[in-house]
């Protein structure tokens, strides 16, 4: 009792350089970016920011580059994210189902993860050159030659075949251990009753670990929409175009022709598009947690 | 029983599954000990003659590519924000949790509110608050704004919260204040929790792409991924010297994972347990 009454002078200095820092850094960016989204700020010009009123988002509207990005964005993530959930979950059933070695496999699996993202994008920019890269080497003896990032059609795709590649290590690490916690109890009698492995992964693993199915796929969504890295070191956004997606727009708004304001403006707009999606997202599950 | 296929059907599938991810990787190291003109050819997956070429001319250029400045700078930065993060989350999860766990309860909710934002809705203003506090061009701006992550203070409040009162009761009986029961309990009691907070964020900001391509300006500051990314486009076909350095920024986290995997996987997988 006296614990919790004679410490709030230690709790407030604990919590010092969190909040302060949450304060300056996270708090304050948020509001000073939304402020400025209402501002025509370009910062080259020397001149002082001009109120502009929803100016910029009227602007955003009609921009049909952006509109294009986020398409392709969009794209990037209708591709990836099925992609990416099916490498994943099929790896964790069939490394969970292993009698040993799980150790093993779990690292190999995780193992791209853990580069950065130049170095992924420089190994697959090698593996894809249309002349000398390991791709067509392997496809030579067929007489094909495909233009893996020089093709506007299928620069996007070798970007999202690279990005699972380099990132499903994520969700199956955690769809790996909630394979793991099912009871085994539930597997023996799975078994009594003549289950096959296949029936004991759809009527048993499954439907236990759906919940994190459902985070993983929120997780995927999420980051795929932030993608940045990937197309703009193998592609730069191109060719035409093809691979430039949101967070490029926003960072050439920002960083190359210093347009402030309307890079704000841009960042709030992708960011209440992601905030739907996520809100869609609990509803959906909501609604099946209802249902069941 | 008769019906399940047998183990090993089940587990050459995954070894081949598992090799294609790690083959990626063992091309990296391998072309990088070839002699270029092997490279260019790619008639055998083996170098013929082995070479260690390319990584003496990655480290004998300083002037032109500074790797070993990058490497220092990634890893002094990926340290400091490391232990700013866990020092910072640590404290404040254990007001939260522990101090104060009735308003506590409030100041997460108030929390998990503000995470839906995501960072780059940051970016711009962040450039501009750094830029006023002159930090920009300087590894400041990439640690300290760290210690502002809610990650770890989530993470951490779930650990302190299952210390039991007992244990509290007794270090007060012997004297302790906050900060010594802080000290003596609440940091052991979270250990694992604590290293695996660590990891992940040593992981995170040894990998961080964005913030030093947007924050940091001169070319002997940078860290490794964004000096990568800036000559691989000076030297755009030279891969046996780009996959040098490739390797050499990469290697020390795989040997981090190697060493502490147990630690990482778990701390992984909290990230995937919702409360």
């Amino acid at each position: 009792m006296n614990r919790q009454a004679g410490s709030p002078g230690a709790a407030v200095l604990f919590l010092l350089p969190f909040a302060a820092a949450f304060l300056v850094f996270f708090v304050g960016p948020t509001f000073f970016g939304l402020g400025m989204s209402f501002f025509d700020w370009e910062m080259l010009s020397g001149l002082p920011p001009r109120w502009v009123g929803g100016g910029n988002y009227l602007e955003a509207l009609q921009d049909a580059r952006f509109h294009r990005s986020l398409l392709v964005t969009g794209l990037f993530v209708f591709i990836t994210v099925p992609l990416n959930l099916f490498a994943s979950l099929g790896l964790a059933a069939g490394v969970s189902a292993l009698p040993k070695r799980q150790g093993v496999y779990r690292s190999l699996i995780y193992l791209p993860v853990l580069l950065n993202i130049t170095v992924a994008s420089l190994l697959w920019r090698w593996f894809y050159n249309t002349k000398f890269g390991l791709f067509n080497k392997l496809l030579q003896p067929w007489g094909l030659e495909l233009p893996w990032l020089t093709d506007p059609a299928l620069a996007l795709p070798s970007i999202s075949l690279m990005t699972v590649w380099w990132t499903s290590g994520v969700s199956f690490l955690i769809l790996l251990t909630a394979f793991q916690q099912v009871s085994p109890s539930l597997y023996e009698a799975a078994e009594i009753d003549g289950a096959t492995g296949w029936q004991k992964f759809r009527f048993v693993s499954l439907p236990q670990i759906m919940p994190v199915v459902g985070f993983c796929l929120l997780l995927e969504v999420l980051s795929s929409f932030k993608v940045f890295g990937q197309p703009f070191l193998m592609t730069g956004g191109g060719p035409e175009g093809a691979t430039r997606v949101a967070m490029q727009y926003i960072y050439e708004t920002g960083f190359s022709f210093f347009r402030m304001g309307y890079a704000s403006a841009l960042s709030w707009i992708s960011f209440l598009l992601i905030f739907c999606v996520t809100l869609l997202h609990r509803i959906g599950s909501g609604k099946g947690r209802a249902g069941k | 029983m008769n019906r399940r296929p047998h183990p090993w059907i089940l587990e050459v599938v995954v070894g081949l599954c598992a090799g294609l991810y790690l083959l990626p990787l063992l091309f990296l190291g391998l072309v990088s000990l070839k002699p270029k003109a092997e490279i260019l050819l790619f008639d055998h997956i083996l170098p013929l003659r082995w070479t260690m070429e390319h990584y003496h001319r990655l480290f004998s250029n300083a002037e032109v590519i500074p790797i070993g400045s990058w490497l220092g700078n990634s890893f002094l930065i990926s340290l400091f924000t490391t232990m700013l993060v866990v020092a910072a989350s640590s404290l404040a999860a254990y007001a939260i949790s522990r101090l104060q766990p009735h308003w506590g309860r409030w100041f997460l909710v108030l929390l998990a509110a503000a995470m839906m934002l995501p960072g780059q809705v940051l970016l711009v203003p962040m450039y501009l608050i750094l830029n006023a506090l002159g930090w920009l061009d300087s590894p400041r701006a990439l640690v300290i704004p760290a210690a502002a992550g809610a990650f770890g203070v989530f993470m951490l409040t779930r650990f302190f919260r299952t210390i039991p009162d007992e244990l509290e009761a007794a270090a007060e009986i012997d004297g302790c204040g906050a900060w010594g029961k802080f000290i003596h309990v609440g940091l052991p009691h979270a250990r694992s929790a604590l290293v695996a907070l660590g990891i992940i964020t040593f992981i995170g900001t040894w990998n961080d792409f964005l913030g030093p391509l947007v924050f940091l300006d001169s070319i002997r500051k940078y860290t490794l991924p964004v000096g990568l990314a800036l000559f691989q486009s000076s030297y755009a076909n030279d891969y046996g010297l780009l996959f040098a350095a490739s390797v050499v920024s990469s290697l020390p986290l795989l040997v981090v994972f190697v060493i502490f995997q147990a630690q990482i996987v778990r701390g992984i997988s909290f990230t995937g347990m919702k409360e």
